[in-house]
């Protein structure tokens, strides 16, 4: 077992870094962040100042090693923007990101599975073909369109809800909502599929041929065999907790990471940024490894695989 | 001394009972003003804060010692002085208005007028710093009284020749610069002159925390600014020029334009600025609300690199400019909002107006002639586009290319994401966007700070011409008021028609979508008015 987490934590490493390195020089070759934070309109003098200042007058692979060497100390840099440390604007914005992502990833599940099992368990129904239509529509339709549409019906028209910003839970409504819709389409038709292929398999019919109720056949067999692909997906939406609402953000004017991200992206603030980058990679990671963990717990064959792997 | 009883029972009923002002103070509206950006630098400083965006918000919480009368005619008024006058071509003499308070309640003196133009705050160490590091970089001024280096760039570029400010008394003061300049009114009244006070700045824990709640001497007070999210200014009622009509104004972040034109149909909002000219209609369907605004003091131009092979040939770059039907551009996109102006020159020039000048003619022969001429043979032309950093940028281009193509101009869009890859010098640059602002009235404030030899056309290598550049020195530092007309003009002979630098599309205009029942005007100029003469008005 620690061979395995090890192993996961080198490589874990690795991936950080590949992504450090790769959004250096996506960011540093695609903009100049004083032509970007100064405006185009500030004096050449103004620009030459702030590249003094900030070291970016100096060889690019020079700034690379500088920037590297620092986070390998665990210092991840200040805003160029801002002066402050990037890790300070990024941790004080994940609390409004976490109030959005949290409830939509309740409400993926807390839909999108049972939908899904209601789904597989009435195969070909017209509940079945409802929810599958509902599903595709959710999970087709972009989050900046869906948003937009339930402004427009309960901000603009009905005026039950805000349009955007932030201050009250009534602000979070439309964007949970439209985060979670999407997501409940995907948890959806994945766990449909995930019940069916088990549904299919011989020892189904062979419980349900033993007289075992299907409520017990359901629960007791299907349900976890059919987890495995859907645990992997909540992986997936967990790990995207931090930085999974970059578009809903904007729309709805909502300040996390997300909108952070982009307003760090546009003016290639490097160090906020590569924060953020780093925060995701390591959710991303964390979460990836919670899930490998999982997928012992629910089928014995991978525990007794990996003991074997380990001795 | 002892209290009498009735003397204690007048002051308690004058603790308890509802005096007039506050009960009337209470009934003023609290406004929120949805924006793309509050500022783009995070700060409020604005000889940090360069921007469009940033000049919708200053004026509310600090003000210079000339105003503009943004509103009206667009003349210099009295600001923080009442008046001025000129000593010699090199001073200018101000008398301070008497009984201004800042918003920490001290008094304006001579001395806060001293230091907002002083090395405290606008020339920091005065040289360039460099050495830092790209992620330890401490010259954004969090830490430390020193302002960043750029504040002290914009300093030098906005007053060239400043020397220093003379305090002849408590209210007065002279503005000394070391070379002859005709613009210096046009300069002191710029908003990098605003006048803050030096107390607040000495008291600041740093530059940054100061830069953040600047205390100036505005119709409000700065309540509560968080970086990227929002501005709460709050009334101050000691204000000089009378007592401000909105209780609160919040300008908030809301970056996506339908996103805020929605809260402002759906009642959060009551005024959505930046509203795209598409938008006016749907935001005027609903009887509540109105969409203002009107040029303002920039102009949309198209700028040629004169490097690029086939724009060497001056009759290729002029025949772009007569291959344009501006109007027509005006009508489609624009709805006829905005107009074509002379050329790169504002009507507040005032004497110094070409107004027999003209954008060059929409004539495709003319146009088909130079080329011929010229030996164009319809080689690819690069025309490098930012989406949409302009207002209808985008679209205008796509109509230019096809009224280039009318007439043989093989120009192609080249998508780029920012402005380091619109100047990239690693691939030929032909053609691209910009705009350029008119900070006062004098044309050394557009055509010479932008295309003159240390304008951002020359520096990035775009254009180059010996004959305007030595004009451009003359215009800056003549001080016969005939000459330096017979400058500007033929300065606008070589940048418009003869080697062209650039052509002129349209004037800018900005729309601000609003509450029909709030009175209030737009300016021409991104900046926003909500003293107690421009509300209900």
């Amino acid at each position: 077992m620690l061979r395995f987490l090890a192993s996961r934590l080198a490589r874990a490493l690795l991936t950080i870094a590949m992504v450090v390195t790769f959004a250096f020089v996506v960011l540093r070759l695609s903009g100049d962040p004083a032509l970007l934070i100064m405006s185009v309109d500030a004096p050449p003098e103004a620009i030459a100042a702030f590249r003094a200042a900030w070291g970016l007058d100096e060889p690019l692979w020079m700034q690379y090693v500088k920037y590297f060497g620092a986070i390998v100390q665990g210092d991840l840099g200040r805003s160029m923007r801002d002066g402050r440390d990037a890790i300070v604007l990024v941790t004080e914005r994940i609390p409004a990101t976490l109030a959005l992502t949290l409830p939509a990833l309740a409400i993926k599940i807390g839909i999108g599975i049972p939908a899904g099992i209601y789904a597989a368990l009435h195969r070909n129904s017209l509940t079945d073909r409802l929810v599958m239509t509902l599903a595709v529509m959710g999970f087709t339709v972009p989050s900046f369109v869906l948003g937009l549409l339930l402004v427009l019906v309960f901000a603009v028209q009905l005026g039950w809800l805000p349009s955007g910003g932030d201050g009250t839970w009534r602000h979070a409504i439309l964007p949970v909502v439209t985060l979670g819709i999407g997501g409940a389409a995907v948890l959806a038709r994945f766990t449909r599929s995930a019940m069916l292929e088990v549904l299919g398999q011989p020892y189904i019919r062979t419980a349900s041929a033993k007289g075992v109720p299907w409520r017990a056949v359901v629960r007791g067999h299907a349900l976890p065999n059919a987890a495995i692909p859907t645990v992997t997906i909540i992986g997936f939406m967990v790990g995207s907790l931090i930085a999974g609402a970059v578009v809903v953000e904007s729309v709805f004017s909502w300040p996390g990471v997300g909108r952070l991200l982009v307003v760090a992206v546009s003016n290639r603030d490097l160090a906020v940024v590569q924060c953020i980058l780093l925060l995701v990679a390591a959710t991303m990671v964390a979460s990836n490894l919670i899930v490998d963990l999982l997928y012992g717990a629910l089928d014995p064959r991978l525990r007794q695989a990996r003991a074997g792997g380990a001795g | 001394m002892p209290l009498s009883r009735r003397a204690a029972l007048l002051c308690a009923a004058a603790v308890t009972l509802p005096r007039p002002g506050m009960a009337q103070a209470d009934q003023r509206p609290s406004i929120t003003i949805a924006v793309q950006k509050v500022v783009n630098s995070n700060t409020l400083e604005m000889a940090r804060e360069q921007s469009n965006v940033g000049t919708r918000v200053f004026n509310s919480y600090s003000e210079m010692l000339i105003d503009t009368d943004w509103i009206g005619d667009l003349s210099l008024r009295p600001g923080l002085a009442t008046a001025w006058r000129r000593i010699d071509d090199r001073t200018v003499e101000l008398d301070l208005r008497e009984g201004v308070r800042f918003h920490n309640g001290d008094l304006m003196t001579a001395e806060d007028v001293a230091f907002s133009f002083g090395p405290d705050r606008l020339w920091g160490a005065g040289g360039r710093q460099a050495g830092g590091a790209l992620f330890a970089g401490g010259a954004a001024g969090a830490a430390g009284k020193a302002p960043p280096p750029e504040v002290s760039a914009i300093a030098r570029r906005t007053y060239p020749g400043f020397e220093r400010i003379e305090i002849l008394g408590p209210h007065k003061v002279r503005f000394v610069n070391r070379t002859p300049d005709i613009t210096l009114e046009g300069r002191i009244a710029r908003n990098v002159g605003l006048i803050l006070s030096e107390r607040s700045f000495s008291e600041a824990e740093s530059w940054l925390a100061w830069a953040r709640r600047p205390v100036g001497t505005g119709p409000y007070r700065v309540a509560e600014f968080r970086p990227d999210r929002d501005l709460m200014l709050e009334a101050f009622d000691e204000y000089w020029g009378g007592r401000p009509p909105v209780r609160r104004i919040r300008f908030v972040e809301v970056p996506e334009p339908a996103s805020r034109v929605n809260g402002l149909l759906s009642g959060e909002f009551d005024f959505a600025c930046d509203v795209n000219p598409d938008q006016i209609a749907d935001v005027e369907r609903n009887p509540r609300f109105e969409v203002v605004g009107s040029t303002i003091t920039n102009h949309r131009l198209t700028v040629f690199d004169r490097n690029h092979p086939q724009l060497r040939d001056a009759r290729v770059r002029r025949a772009f400019t007569h291959a344009i039907d501006r109007q027509m551009i005006v009508d489609a996109l624009w709805a006829g909002r905005t107009r074509i102006p002379k050329g790169l020159q504002w009507d507040y020039y005032g004497e110094m107006l070409q107004a027999d000048w003209a954008v060059p003619a929409f004539d495709p022969a003319e146009a088909r002639r130079l080329l011929r001429e010229a030996g164009y043979r319809g080689e690819p032309i690069p025309y490098r586009l930012l989406n949409n950093y302009y207002t209808n940028q985008v679209a205008t281009a796509q109509i230019l290319v096809e009224m280039w193509r009318q007439v043989g101009l093989n120009v192609q869009i080249e998508m780029k994401e920012n402005w380091a890859q619109i100047f990239d010098r690693n691939a030929p640059r032909a053609v691209r966007d910009w705009s350029n602002s008119a900070v006062f009235n004098d044309p050394v404030s557009s055509l010479t700070a932008a295309f003159g030899p240390e304008g951002q056309n020359q520096q990035v290598g775009e254009w180059r011409n010996e004959e305007f550049n030595r004009l451009s020195v003359e215009l800056e530092t003549g001080t016969d008021r005939a000459r330096r007309r017979l400058v500007f003009r033929r300065m606008l002979e070589i940048a418009e028609r003869e080697d062209p630098v650039y052509t002129v599309l349209h004037q800018t205009a900005t729309f601000t979508a609003k509450r029909k029942d709030i009175r209030w005007r737009a300016a021409q100029s991104f900046l926003m008015d909500f003293r107690s003469s421009n509300w209900g008005a």
